[in-house]
């Protein structure tokens, strides 16, 4: 089992789910991850800019809390859990998804990191605007009823659609 | 509670989510642009499969009395235009936040240019906040839920949903079999003729 290469999408999902249990009884709070972005981005910023600690935004979120700090260990424990599984399974990736040339029409790696870059960036910036990402609206905000997060999680769906057609080419 | 422990439970909590995000192949960039593109179906049953066992073990929780809900508040604004921004990225980097994490540790170097993409954009966001919580994107209404809306006990409604979501499955499950839909190296490349055994030569610069 865990030295699988693929498990049914509705096992892992289902896993995933009851992850709300520990979050909601020992950290009173839900599965998210775009946050710890925000504490670990600060605390890098304010080596160069100290001043950047004075913006409430950023004091609120690199603020020594459980919260915060659980959040970011919760992101470190995925690239870690991701490595064991992948190792179990020998599922071994390389450097670039072969799909991205297609989706690209250019092997060059550079292109391809560059688009990683900028795509990371505005995936962030739009994160913090909604207040939250796949898991901080999608996951927990759905599964809580929440209607902004049910009206975040449509307008990421049409902005990906969107994208994905329009400025991707298909794979 | 202490921010060790707190941290210990994060660390935990994120090797099960990244061994879970592992095996399901939903980080895999295949897999979310193809979702984008309509063409793989994996990401959506994890992703519903997830919230409807959230649900459940909510509406339990919270039916019982044994925690508060913590939904955010309805800024209608922000949630459209950022919602729509992080679906672009989401597109571009092949990942979202917290899959962009599990593509770094199952060995996808492209990743860690969008980790530092992220990190800038968090950035970038925390500089502007303080204009933008001012405009439109800073106004909305409160911390909403479909069930007072409807006046049904939160559990109900959220049993509901689940039960919803478990038919949304299985009709996607007979339209869209999700096996084929691994690809040929469990990475979302449906491409004929690609063997799982062929060598991808990394291109040259």
């Amino acid at each position: 089992m865990l030295s699988q290469k693929a498990w049914s999408p509705y096992l892992a999902g289902v896993v995933i789910g009851l992850l709300q249990i520990p979050a909601f009884l020992i950290i009173e709070t839900a599965l998210g991850a775009s946050s710890s972005y925000v504490t670990i981005g600060g605390l890098i910023a304010s080596w160069l800019d100290p001043a950047v600690l004075k913006i409430g935004y950023v004091a609120r979120h690199v603020a020594v809390t459980a919260k915060n700090w659980w959040q970011v260990a919760l992101v470190v424990g995925i690239a870690l859990g991701a490595f064991i599984s992948m190792q179990m399974s020998g599922a071994r990736r390389h450097a670039i998804s072969p799909i991205w040339q297609r989706a690209l029409g250019s092997a060059s790696p550079a292109k391809r990191y560059a688009v990683a870059f900028f795509g990371g960036f505005i995936m962030l910036f739009g994160a913090r605007i909604a207040d939250g990402c796949t898991s901080g609206h999608g996951l927990s905000g759905m599964a809580q009823l929440a209607v902004g997060s049910t009206v975040a999680v449509a307008a990421m769906f049409v902005g990906g659609i969107a994208t994905a057609f329009l400025v991707l080419r298909r794979i | 509670m202490s921010v060790t422990l707190a941290i210990a439970v994060g660390l935990l909590m994120g090797i099960v989510f990244g061994f879970a995000l592992e095996k399901s192949r939903v980080f895999e960039p295949g897999i979310i642009v193809g979702q984008m593109q309509l063409s793989n179906f994996i990401m959506l049953k994890v992703f519903l499969a997830a919230v409807a066992t959230g649900a459940v073990v909510l509406a339990v929780l919270h039916g019982f009395g044994y925690v508060k809900l913590a939904p955010k508040a309805a800024l209608y604004g922000a949630d459209i235009v950022g919602g729509l921004i992080l679906g672009a990225g989401i597109a571009l980097a092949g990942a979202c936040p917290g899959t962009t994490l599990a593509q770094i540790g199952a060995g996808y170097r492209d990743a860690l240019f969008t980790l530092v993409g992220g990190l800038c954009g968090a950035v970038a966001y925390s500089y502007a906040e303080p204009t933008l919580s001012k405009t439109f994107l800073g106004q909305g209404g409160g911390k909403l839920i479909f069930s007072d809306l409807a006046g049904i006990p939160y559990w109900v409604g959220a049993l509901i949903l689940a039960a919803v979501i478990v038919l949304i499955l299985f009709a996607l499950e007979s339209w869209r079999p999700w096996r084929p839909e691994l690809g040929n190296d469990v990475d979302g490349d449906l491409t004929p003729g690609a063997s799982p055994n062929k060598l991808h030569v990394v291109p040259a610069e």
